[in-house]
């Protein structure tokens, strides 16, 4: 979650929230959120766990 | 119930003294999501205030401000973490119980810093970004 958070602190064009999934399961079963930590880009599901931050900042970037 | 052992609030304390600058927990508060089974009869709202509340209480540097349905929040409760009480797009969605306290307490010290913590070839990598991004990061407490 941190590293979600450090990209909205670097960058403007970054925002950054951590979902709660018990609390709104409507949305994350609409993401089908299986597993967490679930990385969600621009309202796409792109993947779970945790990865160190150059493979995180490749992932994100890969899908602006 | 206390919001941290002793330790660990000891701990956050020392982090919350080192703060570069202030930070503001906006609480927003509005219609709540039916949670999943198991949530009890918890008041997700006040406890998100409880949270956060005490939370400020741990840093001069850390302010708690709480709204009824402000505009921009998809979701209640939510907590939007402001460095210098500016919307800088970091939140948490829900109340960050159990192990997930620790993220919000994270978001704050990040918040808190002067300069990004992210290495410098990942702050030169997000400074080429033409477009926004919207990070979402689903979590659960346990």
């Amino acid at each position: 979650m941190l590293l979600a958070y450090r990209c909205a602190l670097a960058s403007e064009r970054v925002t950054a929230a951590a979902i709660e999934a018990n609390e709104f399961p409507q949305l994350a079963q609409e993401l089908e959120v299986w597993a967490v930590p679930r990385i969600v880009v621009d309202g796409e599901p792109r993947w779970d766990g945790s990865v160190p931050e150059a493979e995180f900042l490749r992932r994100i970037l890969a899908a602006a | 119930m206390a919001l941290l052992r002793a330790a660990e609030e000891t701990t956050v304390r020392e982090w919350f003294g080192k703060l570069g600058r202030p930070v503001e927990l906006f609480v927003a508060l509005g219609p709540e999501e039916t949670p999943a089974t198991g949530a009890g009869d918890v008041d997700f709202g006040a406890e998100m205030v409880r949270v956060c509340e005490g939370l400020a209480e741990l840093g001069e540097l850390v302010t708690c401000r709480v709204e009824d349905e402000p505009e921009g929040f998809a979701r209640f409760p939510s907590v939007s973490v402001r460095p210098h009480g500016r919307d800088v797009g970091v939140r948490y969605d829900g109340l960050p119980w159990g192990h997930e306290l620790a993220s919000l307490v994270g978001g704050v010290v990040e918040a808190g810093r002067l300069e990004p913590s992210l290495r410098p070839e990942s702050v030169a990598a997000l400074e080429e970004l033409d477009r926004d991004l919207t990070l979402d990061v689903f979590v659960t407490p346990t």
